[in-house]
Order: structure tokens, then C-alpha cells, then sequence
């Protein structure tokens, strides 16, 4: 799994980087609109280390937002899905903090929250909840009829119960939204270290704009990439080993 | 023809404007498109790509993109001092002359020309850097009101007008460091186009520079304040027109610094010592033949 996704994202960043090469030399450009070969490498040396340990600095703010975002969707959609008012309160609340972009609400977390940790969890976590909660919605809201019914039937159905029944059921489908939402939770995360933060490959990054230096950027987007693959490869082998637990009990 | 600005239309692009609006482009058989830059936009790769014809860039950039082999050449320098300054408050930080930064909280956009302005200072005053604490600024300047940063840096006429009438209404004094008054000349916004354009179109190159420079001596001159503010309220709503007015003389101090001075004139050894600080600090890949880069066309 890990040789697949890593593969991938090599031939994808090898093809763009190919295309960037392409138009460099056939529309004769210079190295300061797209670096040469031997720049890049010459970057790649100098740069790998300070941003690996960028990266992963990012990535574990990710991670963590991610979890956070987790739990948040957990929540929202475990009370959204009462009939209730309060369950209707909570999925339009929801649904309207995720409809103002972030660019405009991080200034206001900034000013409130600083530009340190705290700031950045909570952007990743934004960022990444809102496809999270959609499904978690959708699943906890629909009844599994056939089993619920037995239980209903005898008086034992708690909420809790329920919330096992469907997440049990649908443990695929979680898992797949868990692992595809992991990206956004980089994006996140990178997003609001351009924006505001002092560590991170963000703030990397926007170093390297200040500078025009399109080189860096390419390593910074590299180390991302393998980052980012290790991270989803970790959590698909979670989802598959817990699938199989859930599958044995 | 495209003109790609180095930012948002503001105070410090009120020339450029009034040359479009007021028909200085168009009387010299020019059609402008006067375009605003932004933190994305980069006027040195524009025109490379040829998207657009003439820009504008930091001297900074100027010097890197050259060290990297961008065929560009420099026509004119609008900024004859760096608007760049730093803010203080005198009551609350004694400074009198470079030596006294040592010790002091001080704010820096870490990749940007102020941290090479910066590192230059200390440099020049023989502060290292652990004598000092740098201070990542952003947007927010909440760390300066508190009292958290000692030092933050601005633009003399566009910011610092925002900051300064905030700090008066708060009845708190204010000054500013300039670097080049302590010595560091560090060039700023200057107009740019390809050696490619120079060689074979020089008619549309000296039309442009002296629609340009007619459009920016008129926008300056105080008779033609009235004129120059409303081409730039037109273009820049969110700016009150009282604080555009303050903008407008503080630019004028800054581009037009001695009297009768020509608009627009190059100052080789400014760039010159640009690029020194820049080699020094490792910021371009090779150095640069300066002299090469400064064209002067007459006008």
C-alpha cells in the first residue's frame, strides 16, 4: 500500500515537474521563473532538512487537527441527527460556519487565538470537518432498520446502541471519508501557516514567495507530498485493521 | 499593452494611474493597461512570459531575477528613499542612532525586504543577531500596540498614516527609523521592462517613460492634488480620502526628495549597495553587474 501511494505521487510530481521543465526550455525562461535542474537539486541539498522537519511539524498539527475535526463531526452529527430542534439547530449552525471562507474568518482566529499552535488546529480542523460531518450526518441520521427494529422491539435501544449499530454498519464508508478528508486536513494546516503562522512548511512556503524562489517551493511541495502519502497510508492501514477486528468479533 | 503594478492600487501607484487617467499614455500613441500587482503577482515573470510589456518591482527582486538570468532592465526608480521605516514609541524606547537597536524586541517580515534592510542595519552597527530578539510580523498589529515589539516595520506613506493618526487619537507619541538615514540604501519600487523591448521597440519604450514620468510629475505636484486624489479614490474605494491625502505628501517627500529634483532618476549607487547587501546576506545566487541593469533614456 505505502510502495503504491508513494509510487504514485512520484510519477504525478515527476510529470509536473517534466511539464515545468518543458516550458522552461521551449520557451527559453529563465531560472528565476522556473528554476533548472541543477538549481532544484542544488535547493533540494540545502533545503531537505530544515523543511522535513517542516513538514513534519506541519503534518503533526494535521494530524491533530484532524482528530479534533473528528470529534467535532462526531458530535455535531450525533446530536443533528435528533429530530429535534436543537438537532436542527446544530446542522444549520454547522453548515453556516463552514460557509464563510477561511481566509476571512483566520484573520479574526488570529487576533483572538495568536499566531501559534492553538490557531493553526483549529484552521486544519475547519478545514477538513466539513466533508466529515456530511457524511457522519448521513450515516448516524439513517436508521438500520433491520437491526434496530429488534431491539426497539424489546425495549433495549439507547442512543448509544444506535450510534454503534449505524457506525458498525457503515464502517467503510467512515473510513473511506476519514482517510480522504486526512488531505484536507494538510491543506489546512499549510493554509493557515501561509496565512499567519511561524513554523510549518507554510510559512516555508511564503518565505520562499517573499523571495520568488519557485525552487524551494518545489521541494517544500515534495516533502508535502511524501508527508501527506505516509499519512493517508497510515490511516487506510488503521481503517483496514480495524475493519478486520470489527469483522472477526 | 499591459502595465503590471508591484501592488493593489494605493497611494504609491497614484502616478501611474493619473497617467492613464489623464490621457498622458494616450497623447503619446499608447494604449495602456494599467493592472494592479498583489502578493501572487510578480511583474518580472510577467514579463518574461509576456503577458505584460512594462512593470513594476522591487530592487530586491530586480537583483534576484537578474542573478537568475531574467532578461530585464531598470527605466526608472520612483522611490528616491525607501518608503520602508520602522515605528517606535519615543517614551517607551530610546533611540537616537543605530547602536541603540541592541537589545530591543524588533518586528521583521522574515523573507521580505525589511529583514534584509534589518540585517544590514545590524550589520552596518556591529549588533549581532543574538543581541537583538526578532519579532515575525504579520498583518496584525496588535504586538506593537502592547508594547510586545519595540520596533515594527511599515510603509512611511501608506500604513504608517493609519498607524500614526490611531496612535494620536490614543495620545501616544510615535517616531520612525529610517534606514536610509542610518545609511542603508535600500532601493525600492522602480519601473522594469525586457532588454528584448529596449532593442527592438526603443520608440514605445522612451513613449512610455515620458507618458509615465509625465503622469507621476503631474499626479505630484501640489497644484494637481485634487486631481491626483480623485483618480486614486477611483480606483482605491476603501481608502478615506482624508488619510489619501496625507499619503499623497508623504509620497512626494519620499519620491521627490530634493527640490527640483528630476522625477524618476536613477541612483546607481543605491542599487549599488543593494546588491552589496544582498551578496553579503546570501540572498542571490550570483552577483549581479549592476550598471548593466540601469538604463537611461533622454528625455
Amino acid at each position: 500500500m505505502l510502495h503504491r501511494r508513494i509510487y504514485q505521487f512520484l510519477i504525478i510530481y515527476g510529470l509536473g515537474l517534466g511539464l515545468l521543465l518543458v516550458l522552461k526550455y521551449s520557451l527559453n525562461l529563465s531560472d528565476y521563473v522556473i528554476p533548472g535542474p541543477d538549481e532544484i537539486g542544488r535547493t533540494g541539498r540545502t533545503y531537505a532538512g530544515p523543511y522535513f522537519l517542516a513538514v513534519l511539524n506541519t503534518l503533526g498539527v494535521a494530524i491533530l487537527g484532524h482528530i479534533l475535526s473528528i470529534c467535532l463531526a462526531t458530535i455535531v452529527a450525533v446530536i443533528g441527527r435528533l429530530t429535534a430542534w436543537i438537532g436542527s439547530f446544530i446542522r444549520t449552525a454547522a453548515f453556516n460556519i463552514q460557509a464563510y471562507p477561511i481566509v476571512a474568518v483566520a484573520p479574526i482566529i488570529f487576533i483572538l487565538l495568536g499566531d501559534g499552535l492553538p490557531s493553526r488546529l483549529l484552521i486544519a480542523a475547519m478545514i477538513c470537518y466539513f466533508p466529515l460531518l456530511l457524511s457522519f450526518i448521513g450515516v448516524f441520521s439513517e436508521p438500520v432498520r433491520e437491526i434496530e427494529h429488534f431491539y426497539e422491539s424489546t425495549g433495549r435501544l439507547t442512543w448509544r446502541l444506535q450510534i454503534k449499530i449505524r457506525a458498525f454498519e457503515n464502517i467503510q464508508k467512515l473510513t473511506t471519508v476519514i482517510v480522504g478528508s486526512a488531505t484536507m486536513a494538510m491543506v489546512g494546516t499549510i493554509v493557515a501557516e501561509f496565512i499567519a503562522a511561524t513554523a510549518g512548511i507554510g510559512y516555508s512556503i511564503r518565505i520562499a514567495l517573499y523571495q520568488s524562489d519557485l525552487a524551494k517551493i518545489l521541494v517544500a511541495l515534495f516533502l508535502i507530498g511524501v508527508g501527506t502519502s505516509l499519512y493517508l497510508v497510515s490511516l487506510e492501514w488503521i481503517g483496514n485493521a480495524l475493519q478486520s477486528r470489527l469483522k472477526r468479533a | 499593452m499591459n502595465y503590471r503594478l508591484k501592488w493593489l492600487y494605493n497611494v504609491s501607484t497614484v502616478g501611474d494611474l493619473y497617467a492613464d487617467a489623464q490621457g498622458h499614455f494616450a497623447r503619446n500613441g499608447l494604449k495602456v493597461n494599467v493592472k494592479p500587482g498583489g502578493p501572487e503577482r510578480d511583474a518580472l515573470k510577467e514579463l518574461e512570459l509576456g503577458h505584460a510589456q512594462f512593470g513594476v518591482a522591487s530592487a530586491d527582486q530586480v537583483l534576484r531575477a537578474a542573478a537568475k538570468g531574467a532578461p530585464i532592465v531598470v527605466l526608472a526608480q520612483l522611490f528616491q528613499v525607501n518608503p520602508l521605516h520602522w515605528i517606535y514609541r519615543p517614551d517607551r524606547t530610546a533611540f537616537s542612532a543605530g547602536e541603540d537597536l541592541k537589545g530591543k524586541r524588533i518586528g521583521v517580515t522574515f523573507g521580505g525586504n525589511d529583514e534584509a534592510i534589518l540585517r544590514a542595519l545590524l550589520a552596518r552597527y556591529g549588533i549581532a543577531e543574538t543581541e537583538v530578539t526578532l519579532f515575525s510580523v504579520r498583518y496584525d498589529y496588535t504586538p506593537f500596540y502592547e508594547g510586545r515589539v519595540d520596533f515594527w516595520p511599515l510603509y512611511l506613506n501608506a500604513q504608517a498614516v493609519i498607524i500614526g493618526e490611531k496612535l494620536e487619537k490614543a495620545g501616544e507619541a510615535y517616531a520612525f527609523v529610517s534606514p536610509d538615514q542610518l545609511g542603508v540604501r535600500f532601493v525600492a519600487n522602480s519601473v522594469v521592462t525586457t532588454r528584448e523591448m529596449v532593442a527592438q521597440r526603443p520608440d514605445t519604450v522612451k513613449r512610455f517613460l515620458k507618458a509615465l514620468l509625465e503622469g507621476w510629475r503631474d499626479a505630484l505636484d501640489p497644484r494637481h492634488q485634487e486631481k491626483a486624489i480623485r483618480v486614486l479614490l477611483e480606483a482605491d474605494r476603501e481608502t478615506p480620502a482624508a488619510i489619501v491625502v496625507k499619503q499623497l505628501s508623504v509620497t512626494r517627500e519620499l519620491m521627490l526628495t530634493r527640490a527640483g529634483a528630476e522625477f524618476g532618476q536613477i541612483d546607481p549607487a543605491a542599487w549599488k549597495q543593494t546588491e552589496e547587501v544582498m551578496r553579503a546576506q546570501n540572498l542571490m545566487p550570483a552577483p549581479v553587474d549592476v550598471q548593466s541593469l540601469l538604463v537611461t533614456f533622454q528625455q
